[in-house]
């Protein structure tokens, strides 16, 4: 067969949300691939100039709603840090406490999701039913089951009774029963280990070159966790350990999330037993003196950085996101040749792909045709409304 | 070795290739060069110093100039590097060579806020429809939004 | 009398009506012990139990709008589904329910018509290649492809491992088979290997998991089928689950002793032997994932074949031991 272009995306049954990945293919595999973003916009970035730090905080809540806690904490632990402020220890812990809770949800939503796209439906439906236990904890939390809303400049906005306590304890003792079945499982059914094992594999030296981060780096055996090389919240006085394997391919990325998910339980009960008492939050400025600084964190799907540069006043000057996701894609290019037309909804989603993360820049306006000029208009209207409100010229 | 030796010896190396250097807070480290030193200072600091890293590329418009920042990091700190150059002629080299997995991040700041990258390997736009009007650049603060004539189709003249 | 009877078996039982419904009753039972297994309660609402869900279904297929692609050729693409179906209809035909009569061949049970059955099972496959090939979509082409590919794989095991107990039993005709074992059951017990060859190639020639290759949602969006929709693809999804049940059919008559007795004893056999290979089919269905083509092809080769010929030697070593016993 000679060579055809088949594309992937915007709409086809293994992505989540929509992305264009144009396959060059010649029979079953892959000779080539190319990556075109951009169908998930929001403008978020030129938006968060024009919005107070306060109200900057439900926006970043809003890039997404699974890894929803990572943007919110990594924000609002820069502007702490160009404030000047030093976050009470208690909140600091419960910080940390919903992080973890958010880090096992995301990688059991990921099980279920990598193996539904291998075909494994028994394993999708098991550890679905099984985030609904994290969910719900969560909810016993903070009330919401996605966009948590618990970080607030200077600390957190809820506290934790006994009674919570004792429900997240057994709730994570069931989960790790579950969890030791899951390993068994998704490391030892013939099927599944076939279809997983030497897909995707993408070399250390590479990995290092192309920037890749998270899970999917630390599959290639490099041990690099911004919980341990950049410490941030408690996570110093943690004693946890980082989670690697050594096959470069999706097989090690289903091993590390699941080592990842036992180390995790591990951290929350830690933070239950040791939890101090005391305040949970210290009351913020309005306007941040004039600074700039760079903010780390390790959401579950690799390194999220925000940069913040403040003029003095109560909005900021430039706030510049960048999300997990975007780090993968040169990666997953590169994982992409040559392999099995089969096997693409796989290694794409070894990534754990989040493309409303990845694509917030700036604000799309669809000129494309008049049907998309009449959806969006409403929303047109909306934020010039907004805009002109709001600017600072 | 920890962040203030660290400092020292990238003064060492570098020399007068930067311009200034600071480390204002716990593992965290500002440095600002110009672009004519740019690829030499992020090889040296890549090969020498293990900042193999670069998290991300940030476009800041300050109406008089941009200043474009390369985020670093190692095990030790993440370092930022910063280059200033003038609005009416925005070009900076480009460090692919140097660091491939840079490709991304400096489309983003072509598409958006219209700084060219000399030398860059696939200069198409990232994130911006295809058909996008040239020299409309979102990101820039003297960008102001003009909503699109309202077609309705078959509408009375 | 003859010509009444015979009336009553094409259109009624066990023919076109009797397959239709039974094969509703199928899929609801395949459905709700793989939701069961997964810790789900599958259809539950339509009728008692869901027991009317996939009636349901092919009634909201029906009332779909119908498109045909702009470059596909009109007559074939609308004509293979009833064609399909038409096939899988005269193949269960064969199976022998309701009394047939050993000792008089007629044009139902013949001499030879296991053969007929397997023929007409294999053509399937070739529909849903045509299916694929004039849809002139690159994913529907693409899972023809992947169609034709299996072929190669599941037919041959398959073919060996239903003969074998033909071999045993000195006859190519199904009626003859199954009153065969039914006079020395012991016999099945030489035919174990062969019975689980043939339900895994069974698995493979119905294409579900783990062999759903060639319409594997996540990765070729809908595979053959991706472009048919409306009365055709109502048409498609019944065709499936009837070659499920004459599938099954078969294996249950060579494998399982047929189905003796009366008109109403036969049928309750019937119903039970079928329902045992849906079960193990639907088990197998729920404990694996999917796999490549290229690893399907290998598994075949390596595995199905080698037991299957395995089998067919067994068959062999049985009818010269048991030659006097038989005679």
């Amino acid at each position: 067969m000679k060579k055809i272009t088949i594309p992937i995306g915007p709409q086809h049954p293994a992505l989540k949300e929509p992305i264009s990945l144009r396959m060059t293919i010649e029979g079953e595999v892959i000779k080539d691939a190319d990556v075109r973003l951009g169908y998930n916009h929001r403008g978020i970035e030129k938006l968060a100039e024009s919005k107070t730090y306060i109200q900057n905080i439900y926006l970043m809540e809003r890039i997404c709603g699974i890894c929803s806690h990572s943007h919110t904490t990594c924000y609002v632990q820069a502007v702490e840090a160009l404030c000047g402020l030093e976050v009470p220890k208690r909140g600091l812990y419960i910080r940390t406490l919903v992080s973890e809770l958010e880090r096992i949800h995301s990688h059991l939503l990921w099980l279920g999701v990598a193996a539904h796209e291998a075909g494994f439906d028994s394993l999708f439906m098991y550890t679905w039913r099984d985030r609904e236990v994290v969910m719900d904890l969560l909810e016993i939390i903070s009330g919401n089951r996605v966009h948590y809303a618990i970080n607030t400049i200077g600390g957190v906005r809820r506290d934790i009774s006994e009674q919570q306590k004792e429900k997240i304890l057994e709730g994570i003792e069931f989960l790790r029963k579950r969890t030791e079945y899951y390993t068994n499982l998704g490391t030892t059914e013939p099927t599944f280990v076939a279809r997983i094992s030497g897909v995707g594999k993408l070399p250390k030296e590479k990995a290092i070159e192309l920037c890749a981060v998270g899970p999917t780096l630390r599959a290639s055996d490099v041990a690099s966790d911004i919980r341990k090389d950049d410490p941030y919240a408690v996570y110093d006085e943690i004693p946890f350990d980082v989670c690697t394997a050594d096959t470069c391919d999706v097989l090690g990325r289903v091993v590390v999330r699941v080592k990842e998910l036992i180390e995790s339980y591990k951290i929350v009960e830690f933070v239950i037993k040791n939890l101090p008492a005391g305040e949970i939050k210290i009351k913020a400025p309005r306007k941040v003196p004039e600074g700039e600084t760079v903010s780390r964190y390790e959401a579950p799907r690799g390194e999220n950085i925000h940069y913040v540069k403040s003029n003095g006043t109560d909005k900021p000057e430039r706030l510049k996101v960048r999300a997990p996701t975007l780090a993968n894609y040169p990666a997953t290019i590169e994982m992409l040749k040559n392999g099995f037309v089969a096997d693409i909804p796989l290694i794409f989603a070894a990534i754990d792909p989040c493309i409303c993360c990845a694509e917030r820049v700036v604000e799309l306006i669809d000129v494309k045709s008049g049907r998309s000029d009449i959806m969006t208009f409403s929303e047109i209207k909306r934020k010039y409304f907004c805009e002109k409100k709001r600017e600072t010229l | 070795m920890n962040q203030q030796e660290l400092i020292e010896k990238i003064k060492n190396e570098l020399g007068e290739k930067i311009v200034e250097i600071k480390g204002p807070s716990a593992r965290r480290i500002f440095l600002t060069t110009s672009t004519e030193n740019l690829v030499n200072v992020i090889k040296k600091l890549k090969d020498c110093f293990s900042f193999h890293h670069l998290s991300t590329i940030s476009g800041v418009d300050n109406l008089k100039e941009f200043e474009i920042l390369y985020h670093l990091a190692n095990n030790i700190a993440s370092l930022t590097v910063r280059v200033s150059i003038s609005r009416e002629n925005p070009v900076v080299p480009t460090i692919c060579s140097v660091i491939p997995g840079a490709i991304l991040y400096e489309r983003e700041i072509q598409d958006l806020l219209g700084i060219k990258v000399d030398g860059i390997p696939d200069p198409r736009p990232l994130l911006l429809p295809d058909d996008w009007p040239e020299g409309n650049y979102p990101l820039r603060k003297d960008w102001k939004y003009q909503p699109p004539e309202e077609k309705i189709p078959g509408e009375k003249k | 009398m003859s010509i009444l009877k015979s009336l009553i078996y094409l259109l009624i039982y066990p023919g076109l009506l009797f397959l239709f419904v039974y094969s509703t009753f199928c899929e609801w039972f395949d459905r709700k012990l793989y939701a069961r297994l997964q810790n789900r309660v599958g259809p539950a609402y339509t009728g008692r139990a869901g027991i009317l869900q996939p009636v349901a279904d092919f009634f909201k297929l029906l009332f779909k709008e119908d498109i045909i692609p702009e470059r596909a050729d009109r007559v074939i693409f609308s004509s293979l589904p009833v064609v399909g179906l038409a096939i899988v209809l005269t193949a269960g035909l064969y199976l022998p329910l309701w009394n047939i009569d050993v000792s008089i061949p007629s044009y139902n049970s013949f001499q030879g018509d296991i053969i007929v059955v397997l023929y007409l099972l294999s053509l399937p496959t070739l529909i849903f290649f045509l299916a694929g090939w004039h849809s002139t979509n690159f994913f529907s082409t693409l899972g023809g492809v992947r169609v034709l590919t299996m072929l190669f794989g599941y037919e041959v095991p398959l073919f060996l491992a239903i003969l074998s107990p033909a071999i045993v039993a000195d006859s190519w005709r199904l009626a003859e088979i199954a009153d065969f074992y039914q006079k020395c059951p012991f016999l099945l017990l030489f035919q174990l290997t062969g019975f689980f060859v043939a339900v895994i190639a069974l698995q493979a020639k119905l294409e579900r998991t783990p062999f759903d290759i060639p319409h594997a949602e996540t990765e070729i969006v809908g595979g053959t089928f991706t472009e048919y929709s409306g009365k055709k693809l109502a048409f498609f999804r019944l065709m499936t689950d009837i070659e499920m049940v004459v599938g099954s059919g078969l294996i249950a008559t060579v494998f399982m002793a047929g189905f003796p007795g009366n008109a109403f004893v036969s049928f309750v056999n019937f119903i039970i032997k079928t329902l045992i290979v849906i079960s193990i089919l639907s088990l197998i269905r729920a404990a694996c994932s999917r796999i490549r083509i290229d690893q399907m092809v290998n598994f075949s080769w390596k595995w199905l074949t080698p037991l299957a010929v395995m089998q067919l030697f067994i068959s062999i070593l049985v009818k010269g031991v048991f030659w006097r016993i038989l005679q």
